[in-house]
């Protein structure tokens, strides 16, 4: 009860930063009402589900500071779990998706185990192997349709169809993933205050002092590096439901998970907001370059071209991300 | 028979030249800590380099290789003066995903510059001949040739960097970059020499590599991914650790030929279905894996 | 029966024998002080004890129970805390929060530990300074924090690593009270490495001296600033030879 009220309670954040979020989560909830273009609903939908990915990778990643790049095998696990009970078994979304976290959980615990005897960048490439690895074996696994992957094709369905969460237009997927958002939202806020969050926060001060505080180091990784997979999952799962197609070169590419780890490192990582500011910068961002760069002719590539500039620029001047940007004048006035 | 001689054949061969691709990693590695995710895109860079100079010129792609070795240099020093030099002073997390940056950008870069498609040599001495080695082994000479001089690559960076005062003091930075400091050793151009060196390694291994390799903008990562498990397996900063291991993953690479010995040796028709070309690749990684949950320090590494 | 026990504990670092068969034990309520020339194996010992390091060889019994073979964060938990003398921190929890990792091993609800944690910072006396980031903090209040949060857990010992090291002697007097406040007041058994003499003689009950990884004294304070071999460790074998007669 306690972490529920918990995770309901914002009050250690300035009144500031409550009155904005609270404006964009208005803006969020009427957006679709106002929009009619269904690039921008496209484009929220997957800010919002970049967000969740973010979200979910700043638990250890961020607070807990494991860099984790292989995240998109999660990704590919809760979307595959999705697909394929939908067009085998006729599983509806609702029962599916726990499951694909389910799977998705158990895995992570398995390749935890031992990959978090390792660190720092030893530990960042194994996480990158596992990934890879997955998506090989998806990609030759018949059962899942290989390298051809799986589709969705709604004219067997009946949309609007809330169970399986097969819709014609955008704007439901949009206030499905919304929800998510939300829940997400509360559950870092929980998290972040809780006991594991607070082991994580001093594992990642200096460990051995975490250690003699009674952290059981290793433990407390697998446990996140689970939270983790889980929120990312779930989005998985809606993505094949989204997409409607689903492929290992797609889903499970080093592309995406770089991509995941990138939100929350632009925005702040080890901040609330900062994966969510992230994928707000860098989805509209990779989006409308796309759109406005990437399909002229001769012209293939150069928007991701300005894409790494970015990451490049970022990198080098910024590394706390802009959140961290906001924190330091903060401090600097308070002094 | 003459599969598995073939294969152990092959496999020792482009593990010679995988070597002196992860020769690059580990120097950068042991000298500053930082793991180059861009690194395959140097390989990529010095094959187009060393295409297009063949192309260019006329000449036969093996005599190009000072040219990618001085482009391949001229991008490391650059690399780090304009940008590596200042992603050091952020937290790990930063340094990653900042040579990642770079990854994308070279990559996006080459595909813009030189589109999408496949592109391999078609002139040159040696293209198109090859060897028998008896036993119905065959070597097509190219490899053997870019095997050879491989070889004979490391041997020359090896010298240089434990015969030369300029590589002593490379090494020197590596080991404890303070103290090298306090013995009048400027760390920062030795930083910048390192990814120099690492640059032209790598390029070297890439004009020989397309040889036998067709290029595309895409081809970095894989060989990032190879190097990495080479350098983890021999251990990171050591020299003849990455050949030795450059070998075992040569070999690796080469299990589908073992796997076909044995399913014709064994008679096991459950085999021949399993996809093992497929898992190249995944043997590699996994390779990675397993050296690093069990035996971190590798073969021969002294950085951990 | 001894609080703390160790037996003929040893520890190498490859060639180098950092502690050597050394055997002491610690009784329920005592103050003992650890002191010794630079390097000559104290923290180590510490880290032996607490189970940061692996031990060569030896026995360490805490609380009736045989801790030698577990793990740092099994022996915390079993009572046993302390303190960090070099404290590298990212600097992303504050005072409190600090605090209250400690406190989390006793708890899992975050408003009780919350609230041990203000007490705490109160008893210290470093109350308001709850929501400042520890980096930035003067040396004497970073060590009261460090002292805090190893309180946090309510530990049955305490192992204090140079608390007073960088302080003025105001700041000295002002340790020594917090110092007698969790041995007196708490009831909680305290080990001290310490430096400052003057601390040190004047709060043990007991001293122990370790030299070049060996046990050379343990006594009550006043002896063991007699002893001889402790006045040669420090001084040195020649300045002792030179000046023996004056120092008799």
């Amino acid at each position: 009860m306690e972490t529920l009220r918990s995770a309901f309670d914002f009050s250690d954040f300035p009144r500031l930063d409550i009155s904005i979020a609270g404006i964009i989560a208005i803006f969020l909830l009427v957006f679709p009402l106002f929009s009619s273009s269904a690039f921008a609903m496209a484009t929220m939908i997957q800010f919002l589900m970049f967000s969740l990915y973010g979200m979910g990778w700043n638990t250890i990643g961020g607070y807990g500071g494991q860099v984790d790049l292989g995240k998109a095998q999660y990704v590919g696990i809760g979307a595959y779990t999705t697909a394929v009970l939908l067009i085998r078994w006729d599983i509806p979304f609702w029962f599916s998706m726990p499951l694909g976290i389910c799977f998705a959980v158990v895995w992570s615990f398995i390749i935890g185990y031992p990959l978090f005897r390792l660190k720092g960048h030893y530990f960042a490439i194994a996480t990158i192997a596992t990934s890879l690895v997955l998506m090989d074996l998806f990609g030759v696994w018949e059962f899942v349709g290989a390298s051809r992957g799986l589709e969705i094709s709604p004219i067997k369905y009946h949309p609007p169809d809330f169970w399986r969460l097969i819709f014609k237009e955008d704007i439901y997927y949009y206030y499905v993933i919304l929800c998510f958002f939300f829940i997400g939202i509360l559950y870092v806020n929980g998290f972040r205050k809780s006991r594991l969050g607070f082991q994580l926060r001093s594992i990642k001060d200096n460990e051995d002092v975490a250690r003699s505080l009674g952290i059981n180091v290793h433990w407390a990784k697998i446990k996140t590096y689970a939270i983790a997979t889980a929120f990312v999952s779930m989005v998985g799962s809606f993505h094949a439901c989204y997409i409607k197609s689903i492929e290992p070169e797609d889903t499970m590419s080093l592309d995406i998970s770089i991509l995941i780890a990138l939100m929350a490192m632009l925005g702040g990582a080890g901040s609330l907001w900062g994966p969510i500011i992230g994928a707000a910068v860098l989805i509209p961002l990779k989006s409308y370059l796309k759109e406005w760069l990437g399909a002229a002719a001769g012209l293939a590539g150069i928007d991701l071209v300005i894409y790494a500039m970015i990451i490049m620029l970022i990198s080098a001047l910024e590394p706390r991300g802009i959140w961290g940007i906001v924190e330091k004048r903060r401090r600097r006035k308070r002094q | 028979m003459d599969i598995l001689i073939g294969s152990l054949v092959a496999g020792i061969l482009i593990g010679m030249i995988l070597a002196l691709v992860a020769l690059g990693l580990t120097i950068i590695f042991g000298v500053m800590d930082v793991v180059n995710f861009a690194h395959g895109e140097f390989l990529m860079v010095g094959m187009y380099t060393g295409l297009l100079t063949a192309q260019a010129t006329g000449m036969d792609p093996l005599l190009t290789l000072p040219v990618s070795a001085m482009v391949g240099f001229f991008l490391g020093v650059v690399c780090y003066y304009g940008f590596i030099k200042f992603l050091m002073r952020g937290p790990m997390v930063a340094q990653l995903l900042g040579t990642f940056g770079l990854m994308l950008f070279l990559r996006n870069l080459a595909l813009l510059i030189f589109g999408s498609e496949d592109r391999a040599l078609h002139h040159g001495l040696l293209v198109g001949k090859s060897f028998s080695m008896g036993m119905g082994v065959i070597i097509p000479a190219t490899k053997l040739a870019a095997a050879i001089l491989s070889v004979f690559a490391f041997l020359a960076i090896w010298l240089l960097m434990n015969r030369t005062k300029t590589g002593k003091a490379l090494t020197a930075t590596a080991l404890n970059a303070q103290g090298a400091r306090y013995m009048g050793i400027p760390t920062d151009r030795m930083n910048a020499l390192a990814w120099g060196i690492g640059g032209a390694s790598v390029t070297i291994a890439g004009a020989l590599l397309v040889n036998f390799w067709s290029v595309n903008p895409f081809v970095g990562l894989l060989f990032t991914m190879i190097a990495f498990a080479i350098v983890a397996l021999g251990g990171f900063g050591s020299v003849p650790g990455a050949f030795f291991a450059g070998i075992v993953v040569g070999m690796i690479m080469e299990f589908p030929g073992f796997w076909d010995f044995l399913t014709y040796t064994l008679n096991w028709d459950w085999m021949m279905d399993v996809p093992m070309t497929s898992f190249k690749y995944t043997g590699v990684y996994l390779a990675y894996f397993i050296i690093m949950v069990f035996r971190p320090r590798g073969l021969f590494g002294w950085k951990h | 029966m001894a609080l703390l026990e160790v037996q003929h504990l040893t520890k190498n670092f490859g060639g180098l024998s950092a502690n050597q068969d050394i055997s002491f034990s610690v009784q329920k309520g005592e103050l003992v002080g650890l002191i010794g020339p630079n390097g000559a194996g104290k923290t180590t010992l510490f880290n032996c004890i607490s189970g940061l390091h692996p031990i060569s060889s030896g026995s360490v019994v805490f609380d009736g129970k045989d801790i030698t073979a577990l793990k740092a964060h099994e022996i915390a938990r079993r009572g046993l805390a302390r303190t960090f003398q070099i404290y590298v921190a990212s600097g992303d929890l504050n005072v409190e929060e600090n605090v209250m990792v400690g406190c989390f091993m006793r708890t899992g609800s975050t408003t009780k530990a919350k609230d041990r944690a203000r007490d705490i910072l109160k008893k210290l006396n470093i109350g308001d300074l709850s929501n400042a980031l520890v980096s930035e903090l003067p040396v004497a209040a970073q060590k009261r924090v460090t002292m805090a949060t190893a309180l946090g857990s309510d530990p049955k010992l305490l192992l204090l690593d140079e608390v007073a090291a960088g302080l003025n002697p105001n700041e000295i007097e002002e340790i020594m009270i917090n110092i007698r406040h969790i041995h007196d007041d708490l009831g909680i058994t305290v080990m001290l490495i310490e430096h400052v003499m003057e601390l040190v003689m004047n709060v043990s009950d007991r001293v122990m001296v370790l030299d070049y990884g060996l046990k050379i004294a343990d006594g009550v304070p006043k002896c063991v600033a007699k002893d001889p071999n402790v006045i040669k460790a420090y001084l040195g074998e020649r300045f002792v030879r030179e000046h023996g007669k004056e120092l008799a």
